[in-house]
């Protein structure tokens, strides 16, 4: 049993620690909504900024470029960034598109792919839900028909984060209407802007934009663009949403150390009739025990990622670990809005809005993380079924 | 290695007819079982091996109790070999060391703690036990474990000079023990102290000086005790996956319908992050770094969520789980009592507000 971090790691955090003391996080312009998930706002330029360090591919093969570092390294990152408020938002999502290149890619996704995304130049939406198809995505209706060199696709995508300004989307589409239920669907890499998709944002409780809907009416996509084998798409999908699980969520526990450290200076500095307000035991009690959920959740992502790093099954570990990281936040955005009471719905920019109205604006963005990526419901099936084996429902 | 023999031998010597009959019993312990844990050497885990140990780490014991509070095992071996043993490991004298702590290893003599007093706080600072050296000892001790096997007390007064540890034998002349009555079936004692003669070779360290190794047990016996509340949560875990996955009620196993699904699913969370944060902190111990915040934080959330678990289990068990015979109820109680055990929730809490800033 071993916590440490290697010696390897704890350098590699203070390289990561001096490029944010050198490349400040506020210094670099949003071009997208900041989820609340932990990574922080979409940033193009920051994205570039990583990729400047290598650190986009740090984890991939030498033969398409990488450093072949670890994949504890990218934990590491990921920690120090969080921890910052960087926005990183579009990282993850590369990471996980490229592993899935290198491992099931055509030589043209490769060869053209890897580089754009190694230069911080590619970032990619997700199209998976459908009006008709959430919890129940093997309902989906988009399809993809072969046509010579060429799929054709049409259907409509909906729930696709920051879709309107990434530059691929990776749409999951059925290719076989005669094949049983989970084969005969395929995963396609769809460059924005290809004749017949129409992506249009769809304005979001907090008021920003965050999710698109994609009306695909026949789009055209070479078969090269196809990420696996035809049909296999549902394995790599769920073996894709493990790691979609993880990595989405992995950075969770450290942005809540983030918020708490926040909130702890507001107890501290807030003064109700001449005491502090971190002297009143409930305030006490709450924060201290938020402090103990965020130990708890960590200590799931540093147990699943070492699973992952070993290469062991993962049956419910991601998860349980995505229920715990989504309700944990809810918790402490709860927390955080009793703690400012009539100051914790002003929005960021308002005046007398406190600690910016980050407070708020986690409150209300929390509420779509237990929804997002597999409802709780629906993990909490799959830990009973596929952790536990209980008999399925169905 | 020591997890799978502890695992073996505990399900053979430890069945739960067994447990139930030791909880029932005035004595409840089984001192042949002991004997018999003393032979595996369990309670010489911690004691340097020149002295019959095996030197083992702190990590070591929670792996141990662990399984011991899987089968829940009623046994002095906390307060004995991990509690005492500590205080004596970083307090005692070279020959106290020799004399006591080979004894201790071997299982032949075992020894209790008695700290908490009326005001039912384990916090030194609410130590009021006076005692002048050498002179008389009079007044009385609350919520001492296993005091009715223990051959030896450590006792925790304070002199002048502050607050001291004391080992007396405990039959000496003035010791008086009433038994109080646990739901857990622990054995728990009141130790009244009667004019008991006290000298300065019953100081366990110098005088004023007893806070330090105090705080380092205490630390030993709330990971221990944390431990325990880890292995009961799993085996309750355990009992009610098999349970939704036999008892079938509507045509099919409840473990087919999703209410049970997802209160099986929370047990399973509330099982992996309560032993990730014990270990996370008995590892901390064991390599020397300082492991107090994470001792506070493991032993707070598993006070929560081992009896979230416990409560959550009784609702998939349902009526059967309410008789006395099943066994679901005394692990339950004995995680209730671990809880309480080497600072509550609500001191531990105290700890991490510190620990993260709040003034």
């Amino acid at each position: 049993m071993d916590f440490a971090l290697t010696a390897d790691e704890e350098a590699f955090a203070a390289v990561v620690k001096r490029f944010l003391a050198e490349h400040p996080p506020e210094r670099f312009a949003a071009d997208g909504m900041d989820a609340g998930y932990g990574s922080g706002a979409h940033s193009r330029a920051f994205l570039r900024a990583l990729a400047e360090q290598g650190w986009l591919s740090m984890t991939w093969p030498k033969t398409f470029g990488g450093q072949e570092r670890p994949m504890f390294f990218k934990l590491v990152l990921m920690e120090e960034l969080a921890r910052a408020g960087a926005p990183f938002g579009p990282l993850p999502g590369c990471w996980q598109t490229a592993d899935a290149i290198i491992e099931y890619g055509s030589e043209r996704l490769r060869s053209q792919l890897l580089p754009q995304i190694a230069r911080g130049e590619a970032t990619f939406w997700q199209g998976f839900s459908e009006p008709g198809a959430g919890s129940d995505l093997l309902a989906l209706k988009t399809e993809a028909r072969r046509d010579g060199d060429d799929y054709v696709i049409r259907g409509h995508k909906i729930w696709s984060s920051h879709a309107g300004i990434s530059r691929y989307g990776l749409v999951f589409a059925r290719t076989s209407r005669e094949a049983r239920r989970s084969r005969g669907f395929s995963m396609f890499v769809v460059p924005n802007g290809t004749a017949g998709m129409d992506i249009r944002p769809i304005r979001s409780l907090t008021g920003d934009v965050y999710h698109y809907e994609v009306f695909l009416d026949d789009v055209r996509v070479p078969a090269e663009l196809r990420l696996g084998p035809e049909g296999e798409g549902f394995v790599a999908l769920l073996n894709g949403l493990d790691s979609d699980r993880f990595w989405g969520r992995f950075y969770k526990a450290p942005a809540l150390e983030r918020v708490l450290h926040q909130l702890v200076e507001y107890a501290n500095t807030t003064m109700v009739r001449g005491t502090p307000l971190a002297r009143d035991p409930l305030v006490r009690r709450r924060l201290a025990g938020a402090a103990v959920d965020v130990a708890a959740l960590r200590t799931l992502f540093y147990r699943a990622a070492c699973l992952l790093r070993d290469g062991a099954p993962i049956t419910y570990e991601t998860a349980v670990a995505k229920v715990l990281a989504d309700e944990t936040g809810q918790k402490v955005a709860r927390l955080g809005m009793d703690l400012l009471g009539l100051w914790g719905p002003l929005r960021a920019g308002s005046p007398w809005a406190k600690l910016d109205g980050q407070i708020a604006h986690l409150y209300q963005t929390t509420l779509g993380h237990t929804i997002a990526g597999g409802t709780n419901e629906i993990l909490r099936t799959t830990v009973a079924v596929r952790g536990l084996g209980l008999p399925s429902a169905r | 290695m020591l997890v799978s023999t502890a695992r073996e031998f505990l399900r053979r010597h430890c069945p739960p007819e067994r447990v139930q009959e030791w909880a029932l019993d005035e004595r409840g312990v089984d001192e042949k079982l002991w004997q018999h844990i003393a032979e595996l050497g369990w309670p010489g885990l911690l004691v340097d091996p020149a002295l019959g140990g095996s030197g083992g780490s702190i990590l070591d014991v929670v792996l141990l109790v662990e399984q011991m509070g899987y089968a829940c095992l009623a046994s002095p071996f906390v307060t004995s070999a991990v509690v005492v043993t500590s205080l004596l490991a970083t307090a005692g004298s070279a020959d106290q060391q020799k004399r006591l702590l080979s004894a201790l290893a071997s299982g032949e003599l075992i020894a209790t703690l008695a700290l908490v007093e009326e005001a039912g706080s384990p916090d030194p600072d609410d130590v009021m036990l006076a005692c002048r050296v050498p002179g008389r000892l009079t007044g009385r001790k609350l919520f001492v474990k296993d005091a009715h096997v223990a051959n030896l007390l450590a006792i925790v007064v304070r002199e002048r000079e502050g607050l001291s540890l004391l080992l007396l034998p405990s039959n000496r002349f003035g010791i008086a023990r009433r038994a109080l009555a646990q739901i857990s079936g622990e054995k728990i004692f009141e130790i009244v102290f009667d004019g008991v003669e006290v000298t300065a070779d019953d100081r366990l360290g110098p005088a004023g000086h007893g806070g330090a190794p105090l705080a380092s047990a205490f630390q030993a016996g709330a990971l221990a005790r944390t431990a325990e509340m880890v292995g009961g949560a799993q085996r309750i875990l355990d009992l009610a996956v098999e349970h939704a996955r036999t008892r079938v009620q509507g045509g099919r196993p409840i473990g087919g319908y999703q209410a049970i699904q997802h209160a099986c699913a929370d047990l399973v969370r509330d099982v992996d992050t309560s032993r990730g944060l014990l270990y996370l902190a008995a590892w901390k111990a064991a390599e020397g770094l300082p492991a107090a915040t994470d001792i506070a934080i493991a032993k707070a959330h598993a006070a929560e969520a081992c009896l979230a678990v416990a409560r959550r289990g009784h609702q998939i068990f349902g009526a059967m789980s309410y008789c006395e015979e099943h066994p679901l109820h005394l692990v339950h109680k004995r995680i209730q009592a671990a809880s309480l055990d080497f600072g509550d929730t609500q001191s531990q809490l105290e700890v991490v507000a510190q620990s993260i800033g709040l003034t």
